[in-house]
């Protein structure tokens, strides 16, 4: 039978009052092709990202040498939440994402609307060559650079603070400036990549508005204000919202090449924690119960945020 | 944005004064986003002598050496390190790329029944992580622990990039599907003959965010991969630079074959190890400039 043949049997097994086990047999013979080539991926799916769901049920049992596991219910969440420690690296999550929303998201948006002044192609473009380049380095080559140039010895940031006169700090080891390490090898990684986003959006903007804008007699400082910052708050709201949906993760890739035992204190985060008490010490199923607890208030931000963006801004996360 | 066509530009001296602290300002950025780099590539290239107390902010070797660069890549750990990256990246993006676009071309069909129920299952992966511990438990019950199917597996298909590429497939004018198929094509010719070559930027652009992503990978094989000879490059940077364990490249048995490794300054072999490290990264930017740009671009602006 030909496709078009098919095509024609598709149609009317929908329209007509074709038996369903014909109608099951017609789409199969349809688009069995499509189905083999889904397959692969979908397997990997389902092995990959559906087993662990299920392997996740150690949270709620004593892990025993010999199977079968025993079941204790919500014992291993009764131990997490009588933990002081938990309560601690809950709020370095919570206090590390906070920063990043204050100190880092802004960051990006001005970048664009700096890029965007500049009126020299080859300019603008050098610029950005340069600046996307960290977002592409791993955060083990960060933490690299960010220990060389934070050295207290010879790294740059000692060097130029020791000008004016400022004794030299060890940040990596001091507890203090540990989360603004966080924060600064953030911006330093994503705030000329992000820019493009927001970049993006202003390119979208109708350039008759600055025309008419400009016929009002309005200066540099008032077409920014009143004419891109307007034109890219949808942008804003939901990459804002996006950042809201990832507030539990505070990113574990960064963190644990950035923490040591001087700062665990304030940067120890629910991820490093999971890794530490189950990779480490082994207490599997508390660290599974850890990993569930933000797994699935993650899953309610992630959610609300797509909702909500969804609502406002009429794009969602997907 | 730049001024009409057109219309002759006057300014101010204030805009003048504007505009120079704009340009002064996004020149300052590019110089701290590039400066470590040189500093490190400077440091790497020094006389090993010269360079304890070299400044962070100098960006010119003292002096001139291959020492640091003839010692690491003459030394087994970062050798294999190289290979197994190489091995672990190339096959994982192959995998990567062939899988996304099977799943991703059989998931644009708008009429495929099932697909729904398809695009829910892949989106609750990206809602819902149980995390690390069920995962590992996950390659150790398969018996992938401490083999490089574990890291090659890790993410094969992600779900993001096969969003993207589903969008992209969406994109492709309906009637060039039909005219294949009324010329007798069944539907593997028309992927292969028709949707790939026409998505040839889209997979090139998938491509790079997973070579990006594999080679940059470092979590999953510092707790899959227990075996030190399997190591890819970013975990014996790690143990090197981040972990301060010597031992990853100057340690006991290390210089006994490696003489004069424990003489060469420390600083100098981490800044060589870091170069190494992103040196594909480097190669390969001028592409990532070209896709990704365009393909963020695009994608913001129909989105």
């Amino acid at each position: 039978m030909s496709s078009v043949e098919q095509n024609a049997t598709a149609i009317a097994s929908v329209s007509g009052n074709v038996p369903i086990s014909r109608r099951v047999a017609n789409g199969i013979r349809r688009w069995w092709p499509y189905y083999v080539m889904l397959a692969p991926g979908l397997l990997f799916f389902l092995i990959w990202h559906y087993f662990p769901i299920w392997e996740a049920k150690m949270a709620f049992e004593q892990v025993r040498i010999i199977p079968p596991n025993l079941w204790v219910g919500l014992k291993h969440f009764q131990t997490l939440f009588a933990s002081p420690v938990f309560y601690q690296v809950l709020a370095n999550t919570l206090i590390i994402s906070t920063l990043k929303i204050l100190f880092v998201f802004p960051v990006p948006i001005i970048v664009a609307l700096l890029l965007n002044e500049v009126r020299s192609g080859k300019l603008r473009k050098f610029v950005q060559s340069a600046i996307y380049l960290p977002h592409f380095l791993s955060w083990v080559v960060i933490a690299g650079i960010f220990i060389a140039i934070l050295s207290p010895s010879d790294g740059a940031v000692n060097q130029i603070t020791g000008l004016f006169g400022i004794k030299p700090t060890a940040f990596m080891t001091d507890g203090n400036s540990s989360r603004w390490v966080l924060v600064f090898s953030e911006i330093w990684r994503s705030a000329g990549w992000d820019s493009l986003l927001y970049l993006a959006a202003i390119i979208g903007i109708d350039q008759s508005l600055y025309e008419a804008a400009e016929l009002d007699g309005a200066n540099r400082w008032q077409k920014v204000w009143h004419v891109t910052i307007p034109g890219i708050v949808p942008t804003i709201a939901t990459l804002f919202i996006l950042n809201m949906g990832m507030f539990l993760s505070a990113d574990l890739n960064q963190v644990i090449n950035f923490l040591n035992d001087v700062n665990r204190g304030q940067i120890d985060i629910l991820d490093t924690y999971v890794y530490r008490i189950g990779l480490r010490t082994g207490e599997y199923s508390l660290a599974t119960a850890a990993g569930l607890f933000k797994a699935v208030f993650g899953m309610i931000l992630i959610l609300s945020a797509h909702f909500v963006s969804k609502r406002l801004t009429g794009k969602g996360v997907w | 944005m730049a001024a009409p066509k057109g219309t002759a530009i006057r300014r101010t001296p204030l805009e003048r004064i504007e505009y120079a602290i704009i340009v002064t300002t996004l020149l300052a950025m590019v110089v701290v986003m590039l400066q470590p780099i040189l500093n490190l590539l400077a440091v790497s290239f020094s006389d090993p002598s010269q360079v304890a107390g070299k400044s962070g902010l100098d960006i010119w070797p003292s002096g001139f050496s291959l020492d640091v660069w003839m010692l690491l890549l003459q030394h087994p750990n970062v050798q294999r390190g190289i290979l197994n990256s190489i091995f672990i990246t190339a096959t994982a993006t192959f995998i990567g790329v062939v899988g996304t676009a099977l799943m991703a071309w059989g998931l644009s069909r708008p009429n495929l029944p099932g697909r729904r129920i398809i695009f829910l299952l892949v989106l609750v992966t990206i809602v819902f992580e149980p995390g690390i511990i069920p995962d590992y438990f996950l390659m150790k019950r398969m018996g992938l622990l401490d083999s490089y199917w574990s890291v090659i597996l890790y993410k094969a298909v992600n779900a993001w990039y096969l969003i993207i590429l589903v969008r992209f497939f969406e994109e492709i004018p309906e009637e060039l599907l039909e005219a294949a198929e009324l010329d007798g094509a069944n539907p593997f010719q028309i992927f292969f003959q028709v949707v790939l070559p026409l998505a040839k930027p889209a997979l090139a652009t998938i491509a790079l965010f997973y070579l990006v992503f594999h080679w940059n990978e470092f979590f999953r094989a510092m707790i899959y991969l227990n075996d030190q000879t399997k190591y890819p490059l970013q975990v014996v940077l790690r143990q090197f630079v981040v972990e301060g364990d010597k031992l990853a490249i100057v340690g006991a048995d290390n210089a006994a074959n490696n003489i004069g490794v424990a003489q060469i300054n420390l600083k100098a072999l981490k800044a060589g190890m870091i170069i190494i490290t992103i040196l594909p990264i480097l190669a390969i930017y001028p592409l990532i400039l070209k896709f990704f740009t365009k393909g963020t671009m695009s994608g913001a602006l129909k989105g």
